[in-house]
């Protein structure tokens, strides 16, 4: 078996919500091989994107420990952990997020500039994908110009550019029509796949996840493998 | 470098909110420049003159009232041998309208001292101003200005008489800075001098130049055996360090309402940079997400913030400049007015007021940008920070703020207790007390708006409750707007109440100071307070009315002593009106015959202050008989001047200063005589004389309209401060006008017409603007009794009545509504016009 992208061990994670406290994860365990996909399931607020923003750093687990590539996210600085994401990690959000005052080639070129990594062949890298999106005719477009379909292809692009190890995506598809998210996600096979990168992915859709390699859903605050959610759509 | 590029696109997307907070920095900026550059062009325009005039003199030997005897200098050249010594006769000239200082000097004794006197090498020039009646020398640009070339006669105006002044040649001084001293200087022989200002005989000073160390102080020795009672020797710069100092309280009150526009300018800033993170919390977000550090987010707004801040700064600079010139104006029209005769023609331009400027410029933007920076770097990178958090993470600071608020007023008002922080201190105190009442001001906001919800609801039914509600619910913006509005219109509020309580009180004491009906005094007011004294001839004559209506007369006089400049009053005045004087302390009957006698002076209220005195206690004078002391018997309110006066009954003057010259007379009608009579009878003895004559009226109309005139310049910087918090308010409406566009989208798509969301949004600018006014109240109010009883006490000793009128509060709180509703009309209207469907389609 490959060896393992990301590990979690023992996390324990809970919110403040007025009052009470809301626990999504209680001592959760992962083990994620390189390479592979896997998609997690369940209902809202089940606590999948908080998943996402451990992995990626973006939050710390109040206890236990977050392994990617090798390093202890939670032992990490805030600066620290910035930089591992931003040189590691590809993020595409359901909203997209393309920053609305820069054009499509701006914003898939961004992570290149924020990693030092503007030269010429990877700018080169960038054209590549654009046209892999087919959106290199719009490349100078402003993405409130785009539709929704187009803007989550850029936000692709620009999650890949910089050929992250991990990609991670909270429900690319969960904004958008059946057939432009079918689009979005023949994407992910024909970039993703060749290069080994490993994806996580939280989705709805039971119809997504048999994209998956293994499919995991959070119940009572830990991760179990297997769908057959009563929330999950078909 | 795509990084920045976000940055800038997000400035040039919003125009009109960059527009306005480089606007609110140039404002602020200006004002402060504006005043900084009038302050220090007239100080160094006083100095200026007063040292090329000086010239390489380092000590002068002074006189009283009536200057120093001609022997003097032949003694102190002749028989003390010392070479660097000469004569000088100063005094004060009218050239049509315009007045000239005429210094009086001996050529030959010149070349040591002054470096304008080189032209005296030439042989023609010289005997011309030795040999012709009114030769005089001025620069050339002083005699283009009036197209006189060599040789020409003009007329000049001197204690009331006419003279025919001749051009013997120019001046021509050897640097700029002279020429800038120079531009209102008749030079002239000093023979000429003694008979133009009625000195014959006598000198204005001599001027010495002494070597350093061992050698000068025994010279100095030497120097003062010979002098006669009444003259005293000085360092040359004493004479404009104490000028210098005299109007220091002035200048000071002037920066201290500069610096207010600034702060108010800071709110702005605050509120902008402020909105501006508030506002792309999603794209910082997103950002975060994407890997891009706290350093390089805080590095983006402060970078942002610094553009905005040269911006605005350099548009200040440029505005300052244009404004200065106009300040300068009434600057040097106040110092005229109250201290003495000076005049700033051309105004160079300062470095050290723009380089403070623009420090002041970056700084505070950057200062007020700082909160914002660091509140975007501390959020988490997550792209679902929502508004409502944010702006309950800020009401959950209202109580800490109001806390911070009321520590930081308890502070200032502790320095206004503390008597020792002087001026400074006051103002620091003002300044401390304004800042935390703007901390309690988010408290206020809410407060207020949850009693006027119900007064909303009744008047615009739901629409009203959400304007109430809007209000509080997007405190982190009209906190800041309200904040900045309330210190603008509290300052309004207290300068208006101190000025009002200060004309007040000016207007009663000159009701119970002018008892005359009649008063007489020279038409010259070259000398600025100081006038020259009237023919001698013409008092005999008008002493003549003596029977038919009583006459008095006076003389103002500056008395040079060590430790300064005495102003002193003497009036030959009958007991019933002594008794009638503004006593502040002492006892009026007690007083009066130690007073008629010349043995006891009245000090004015200020002259005690700065010299804490009380009667008993007594006052120094050099008389022509030497230093003496004077008992005070009492102490008299009195506005005439903010260094204070020593009044004494001529009697004592004319004994122990022995000038028995007049410079004003009164006249009390006697019974059966109108006043029309007693004017008509007092034009015709004067006849052809240089005088005016007005009745108490007239004076009493003239005296408050140099007060108006002197506070002119503190309502042109109140207007500034209004207009700096008007830019406020009209962004931070702005601001929550692109915020809410989306939530107003929603109201329109659901039902509500563009009139209605014009209605809503109005609603909340008014409530904004009542509530600043009502809250601008109480602050308003403290401003005026920090005025009165801390700041005007201790820059000037005076005590001014406190008088509050409704309608001032009223007017206020009008304004504050007006300004409000006039900056929410614009947002509005655009809210209202926006399509529902461009709204909706933005992203969040």
């Amino acid at each position: 078996m490959a060896e393992p992208i990301v590990e979690l061990k023992g996390i324990g994670k809970s919110f403040r919500e007025g009052d009470r406290e809301r626990v999504v994860f209680r001592d959760a365990s992962l083990s994620i091989a390189t390479g592979s996909w896997v998609f997690l399931l369940g209902r809202s607020g089940s606590g999948k994107s908080t998943l996402l923003n451990l992995v990626s750093g973006i939050d710390l687990p109040d206890v236990g420990e977050v392994r990617v590539d090798g390093a202890a996210l939670n032992r990490l600085s805030e600066r620290e952990r910035t930089l591992f994401r931003r040189n590691h990690i590809g993020f595409v959000f359901q909203f997209y997020n393309l920053i609305p005052t820069l054009t499509v080639e701006e914003n898939v070129l961004l992570p290149l500039e924020l990693a030092g990594l503007l030269t010429p062949v990877q700018r080169r890298r960038a054209g590549e994908l654009l046209d892999a999106v087919g959106l290199a005719d719009r490349s100078r477009a402003f993405p409130d110009r785009l539709s929704g379909g187009e803007q989550q292809r850029v936000a692709v692009a620009r999650a890949l550019v910089h050929a992250p190890k991990l990609v991670l995506a909270d429900e690319p598809t969960g904004n958008l029509d059946a057939e432009t998210g079918r689009q979005v996600l023949d994407l992910f096979q024909r970039l993703l796949r060749p290069a080994g990168t490993t994806l996580v992915l939280v989705t709805h859709s039971s119809e997504v996840a048999t994209l998956a390699d293994r499919v995991l859903s959070i119940k009572d605050g830990v991760l179990v493998d297997g769908a057959g959610l009563p929330g999950a759509r078909p | 470098m795509i990084l920045w590029r976000a940055g800038m696109r997000n400035v040039l997307r919003h125009p009109w909110l960059t527009v306005l907070a480089v606007l609110g920095v140039a404002l602020g900026v200006a004002v402060v420049t504006a005043v900084d550059q009038a302050n220090e062009a007239a100080q160094r325009a006083f100095r200026l003159a007063a040292e090329t005039v000086a010239g390489r003199a380092t000590h002068q030997v002074v006189g009283g009232p009536t200057g120093l005897p001609e022997e003097l200098y032949r003694t102190i050249r002749v028989r003390l041998g010392l070479r660097g010594s000469a004569p000088v006769v100063t005094g004060h000239l009218q050239l049509s309208g315009r007045t000239f200082q005429l210094i009086g000097i001996d050529p030959f004794s010149e070349p040591p001292i002054r470096s304008f006197s080189s032209r005296f090498t030439d042989r023609s020039v010289l005997t011309d101003l030795m040999t012709r009646p009114g030769a005089v020398l001025m620069l050339a640009s002083s005699a283009a200005e009036r197209g006189l070339k060599r040789g020409a006669t003009f007329p000049a105006d001197s204690a009331g008489v006419r003279w025919q002044l001749m051009l013997a040649g120019i001046l021509e001084p050897s640097d700029e800075v002279s020429r800038v001293a120079l531009a209102s200087v008749l030079v002239c022989d000093i023979a000429t001098a003694q008979e133009l200002l009625g000195l014959v005989g006598r000198l204005s000073r001599i001027d010495l130049v002494l070597p350093g160390g061992e050698e000068g102080a025994g010279v100095l020795d030497e120097v003062r055996s010979v002098l006669p009672p009444g003259a005293d020797i000085a360092p040359a710069g004493a004479r404009a360090g104490a000028l210098d100092k005299m109007t220091r309280a002035f200048r000071l009150n002037l920066k201290a309402l500069s610096l207010l526009a600034l702060v108010v300018g800071m709110f702005l800033i605050y509120n902008t940079m402020t909105f501006s993170v508030v506002r792309r919390r999603r794209l910082i977000g997103m950002l975060r997400a994407l890997g891009v550090s706290r350093r390089e987010v805080f590095t983006m707004i402060c970078a942002e913030a610094l553009l905005i801040g040269i911006a605005g700064t350099i548009a200040g600079l440029a505005a300052g400049v244009l404004l200065g010139s106009e300040l300068t104006r009434l600057v040097t029209r106040t110092i005229n007015d109250l201290y003495f005769v000076m005049e700033v023609r051309r105004l160079p331009l300062l470095p050290a007021a723009l380089w403070k400027g623009a420090l002041l410029g970056v700084a505070a933007t950057l200062a007020a940008t700082l909160p914002a920076a660091l509140e975007a770097t501390g959020a988490p990178p997550r792209a679902m920070l929502s508004r409502s958090q944010v702006e309950s993470r800020r009401r959950r600071l209202v109580p800490l703020a109001a806390c911070c608020g009321v520590i930081l007023m308890l502070a200032g008002c502790a320095l206004f207790l503390t008597e020792r922080g002087g001026i400074v201190g006051g103002f620091a105190g003002l300044f401390a007390v304004i800042v935390g009442y703007t901390l309690l001001v988010p408290a206020g906001v809410m407060f207020m708006s949850a009693l006027l919800r119900p007064l909303l609801e009744l008047l615009l039914g739901s629409l009203g409750r959400m304007a109430a509600r809007g209000v509080v619910v997007s405190l982190s913006r009209t906190g800041v707007a309200t904040a900045a509005l309330v210190v603008a219109v509290s300052a309004g509020i207290g300068v208006g109440i101190m000025v009002g309580g200060f004309r007040l009180t000016v207007q009663n004491w000159l009701g119970n100071w002018l008892q005359a009906d009649v008063y007489l005094t020279s038409a010259d007011r070259g000398g600025g307070r100081y006038r020259p004294p009237l023919n001698p001839a013409l008092v005999r004559r008008l002493l003549g009315l003596q029977g038919e209506a009583q006459v008095t007369l006076s003389r103002r006089v500056r008395i040079e002593g060590a430790s300064g400049a005495t102003e002193v009053f003497s009036v030959q005045v009958p007991e019933r009106s002594f008794l009638r004087y503004p006593f502040k302390d002492g006892d009026p009957a007690l007083a009066w015959k130690r007073f008629s006698r010349g043995e006891a002076v009245l000090v004015s209220e200020p002259y005690s202050y700065r010299h804490h005195l009380h009667p008993g206690d007594s006052v120094v004078l050099r008389t022509s008989r030497g230093e003496r002391r004077f008992p005070v018997a009492g102490i008299i309110y009195d506005y005439g001047s903010d260094t204070g006066i020593v009044i004494m009954s001529r009697t004592g003057y004319v004994a122990n200063f022995g000038d028995e010259s007049v410079d004003g007379m009164s006249f009390t009608a006697g019974p059966g005589l109108s006043l029309a009579r007693l004017l008509e009878l007092v034009r015709d003895r004067a006849g052809e004389e240089q005088v005016t004559v007005v009745s108490n009226a007239q004076l009493r109309q003239a005296t408050v309209e140099v007060f108006d005139r002197t506070f002119a310049i503190t309502g042109v910087l109140r207007m500034l401060t209004m207009l700096v918090a008007f830019v406020g308010i009209l962004s931070a409406l702005m601001a929550m006008q692109v915020e809410r566009a989306r939530e107003l989208a929603v109201l329109r798509a659901v039902g509500l017409t563009p009139g209605q969301v014009w209605g809503v949004v109005c609603g909340e600018t008014v409530l904004i603007g009542l509530i600043a006014g009502l809250l601008s109240l109480p602050l308003g109010i403290v401003e005026a009794l920090v005025l009165i009883y801390v700041v005007n006490l201790r820059s000037f000793g005076w005590t001014m009545q406190l008088a509050i009128t409704p309608a001032q509060l009223v007017q206020a709180v009008v304004l504050s509504v007006t300004a409000a509703f006039l900056a929410g009309i614009y947002p509005s209207l655009r809210i209202a016009r926006t399509s529902p469907a461009q709204a909706l389609k933005e992203e969040e």
